[in-house]
């Protein structure tokens, strides 16, 4: 195991996050790739704090700090969600179009 | 040390051999009897059901779920992320002395605040 | 962690217990007129530090104070952000005064969340390193996430979740970019990444390493959703037009102020080494959000729709200002560029919040913010329609105001660092723009209104609607003052 290893791991789950960001319909599963993203994030930011010159604990804090705004994030995500789902039955963001150009 | 390390991980894959190897074996085995009719075999409605004993098993694999739910979830996933930042301030208590005692205790003030927040708007009823 | 790091802090930390005690009172409170006046008069306390700061900062030998951990450092440049912010914040509620009434409940959540997005912007003003870089960027932008959300109606709802899933996408890619910085130079610290990659460039790579290429592209790509810049700009014609229209005029002014401040940070002190490269991807992204969005804008039917791509081409001609870097311009005007980008900043703010204030003013009676509904303006609300017209004037930059004198300096900036291409698409630009922003100014005063009955304000939004036209003619006639106070505080960026 080494800093490559994590590098490759990060880079295919931040490329399968953004695959997912465009490519699904719901918007629960837009979300879901999207944390799929900020995990990539915290792998790097990990193996970084652990394989890099010198180790150190930065990279650590700022994943403790990634995961939270991520959990704010969801929060209010799913809040504007649920809402979407009152309005109109439905969570699908191809719908999402009454304003467009 | 890194290859300690490695070798907790063949004791790992030997025991997901046996856990794999052990109830397979048994289905084979299982299967290869009813050749002999050995094995009966006398499907009935309940035998068919995926859980044999217990509630009985109401609507379609993918409900929808009320999304009264949801509310309770974005309130916990809120606040239970929050303690990340208890944990390793609690691991650090005595280092850190009194003032990141007092900034947690601000921490924790401004997490009652979204408590009663939430909770004066009704968001912790079941309506 | 010390006292006199608090004290360094005060400004954000006044601003976000301002914000709980609006949101507490709400809860308290029947009735809720009182909590406009709570905000804007609160707004003193973080004002009051801000200035403390300020004259403490004569005190220290190299203009900065640097606290918490080298994160947070207070200059006059983070001040100049603060002070420009809770201006901005100030008139935003001031003008709102009217809107809200149409909200029977929640508003003191609608100022406390604007209250704390605005503490996200001051922080987002002030840090030195990229981990509150981003914590700051998020409290700036998921408080107004919920405030685009806030009508309940179907459109607003469209807005939050565009919103909401476009910068949650643009942030992760720009973390991405920030780990990556972070894995190559191994810190956060913007002042310790310049310092490292002097030591570690490789001059025949672009950005100077492989690794560095792709983490500064995602962090402009980052930041480039923030100030709307094309090609990250899909989100904000829907975001402008779904949202309430107070929140859409502090929208596009101060999240736009907050995200050239730290952009002008990261890049001038961080990324200093290598300015040439990313200056001259500044310099393609600034190109084409002028000519994208003064094309898109022509058109436009709904007003707050054309202010929202009238501001993606504003947010390419502050990049010139960027993109103008010292490295090509000759000793003694180094300061033109990012010095440029504040002046712009605050005539930009002025000028978009007297058209939106009176956008907002006409639109509550009408009910509408189709531009066809300015029809006859110019009898049914002669203060408000001069108001407007004067303010789209300043858009167009035609003098004398501070539209006029925030584009001429940004295009002398542009002369000196040879990049007068540049110039020649911004003065293009503006001329296309005269089209759809003379369109309004048409259809107000040459146009048979609908109705005869008159519109008629309430004091707070006049008083807004007075300060940003003064603002405008003052800084149109004088702008003097305010750039010595601006090269002031970019001052810091050049060491």
């Amino acid at each position: 195991m080494s800093l490559i290893h994590f590098q490759v791991l990060s880079a295919a789950l931040f490329s399968i996050g953004v695959y997912g960001v465009l490519a699904r319909r719901s918007a629960v599963m837009v979300l879901l790739a999207l944390e799929l993203m900020l995990n990539a994030v915290n792998v790097n930011l990990i193996a970084f704090a652990a394989y890099g010159e010198q180790v150190q604990a930065t990279g650590q804090v700022i994943a403790i700090f990634v995961i939270t705004v991520a959990a704010a994030e969801v929060g209010l995500a799913m809040a504007i969600i649920l809402r979407l789902f009152r309005d109109r039955a439905s969570v699908d963001v191809d719908e999402v179009d009454l304003m467009k150009w | 040390m890194l290859e300690d390390y490695f070798r907790q991980y063949g004791l790992i894959a030997i025991f997901t051999a046996i856990a794999v190897i052990l109830p397979g074996s048994l289905l084979v085995v299982s299967w290869l009897l009813s050749f002999l009719r050995i094995r009966p075999s006398k499907p009935n409605d309940v035998k068919r059901s995926p859980y044999e004993c217990g509630m009985e098993l109401i609507g379609d694999r993918w409900p929808q779920f009320n999304f009264r739910y949801y509310m309770f979830a974005i309130l916990f996933v809120v606040f239970d992320v929050e303690t990340i930042f208890i944990y390793p301030w609690a691991v650090q208590f005595k280092q850190l002395g009194f003032f990141a005692f007092a900034e947690m205790l601000v921490f924790i003030l401004i997490l009652v605040i979204g408590w009663a927040y939430a909770w004066n708007h009704k968001a912790l009823e079941w309506r | 962690m010390t006292l006199h790091d608090l004290y360094l802090l005060s400004p954000e930390l006044s601003l976000a217990s301002l914000g709980m005690v609006v949101i507490i009172l709400d809860m308290v409170l029947r009735r809720k007129g009182v909590l406009a006046a709570v905000s804007v008069v609160g707004l003193l306390a973080p004002l009051a530090f801000s200035i403390s700061l300020w004259g403490d900062l004569s005190g220290e030998p190299d203009g900065q104070m640097v606290g918490i951990f080298n994160t947070l450092v207070v200059d006059k440049f983070s001040l100049f952000f603060k002070f420009l912010v809770m201006g901005i914040v100030a008139l935003v509620v001031m003008s709102s005064v009217e809107y809200v009434s149409r909200l029977r409940q929640f508003q003191g959540e609608y100022y406390g969340l604007m209250l704390f997005s605005a503490s996200g912007m001051m922080l987002l003003a002030a840090t030195t390193d990229l981990i509150s870089t981003y914590v700051a960027l998020e409290l700036t932008t998921l408080p107004l996430v919920a405030l685009a959300a806030f009508l309940r109606d179907s459109r607003s709802t469209e807005a939050g979740i565009k919103f909401l899933l476009l910068s949650a996408m643009s942030s992760a890619v720009l973390l991405y970019g920030m780990t990556l910085t972070y894995g190559f130079t191994g810190t956060t610290q913007l002042v310790e990444i310049f310092e490292r990659l002097g030591a570690s460039l490789d001059a025949t790579v672009p950005f100077g390493s492989h690794a560095l290429f792709l983490g500064v592209i995602m962090i402009v790509a980052g930041f480039g959703f923030k100030i709307a810049a094309v090609p990250f700009q899909m989100w904000v014609p829907d975001v402008y037009e779904g949202a309430p229209t107070p929140i859409t005029a502090y929208l596009s002014v101060a999240s736009k102020a907050a995200g050239f401040a730290i952009i002008l940070r990261v890049f001038y002190i961080g990324f200093g080494e290598i300015s040439l490269d990313w200056a001259a991807l500044f310099a393609v992204l600034s190109a084409v959000s002028m000519t994208v969005g003064n094309l898109v804008a022509i058109a436009q039917k709904n007003i707050k729709r054309m202010l929202a791509y009238s501001t993606i081409a504003h947010a390419g001609f502050l990049m010139v200002g960027v993109a103008s870097i010292a490295a090509r311009v000759p000793v003694g005007e180094t300061t033109l560029g990012p010095s440029g980008v504040l002046f712009y900043l605050v005539a930009y703010a002025v000028t978009n919040l007297a058209a939106f204030f009176a956008i907002i003013a006409i639109s509550n009676r009408t009910g509408s913010d189709m531009i066809s509904s300015f029809a006859g303006m110019g009898r049914r609300a002669p203060f408000l329609a001069i108001i407007l017209a004067f303010a789209i004037v300043s858009l167009l930059g035609i003098p004398p105001t501070a539209g006029f004198m925030g584009k001429l300096y940004m295009f002398s900036a542009a002369m000196k660092s040879d990049l007068a291409w540049l110039v020649v698409v911004g003065v293009v630009n503006s001329a296309i723009s005269a089209y759809y922003y003379l369109k309004v100014i048409r259809v107000m005063y040459m146009v048979d209104p609908e109705g005869e009955e008159k519109i008629h304000v309430a004091y707070a939004p006049q008083a807004a609607l007075y300060i940003t036209a003064l603002g405008i003619l003052a800084l149109g006639i004088f702008p003097g003052p305010l750039m010595t106070v601006a090269e002031k505080a970019v001052a810091v960026l050049f060491r």
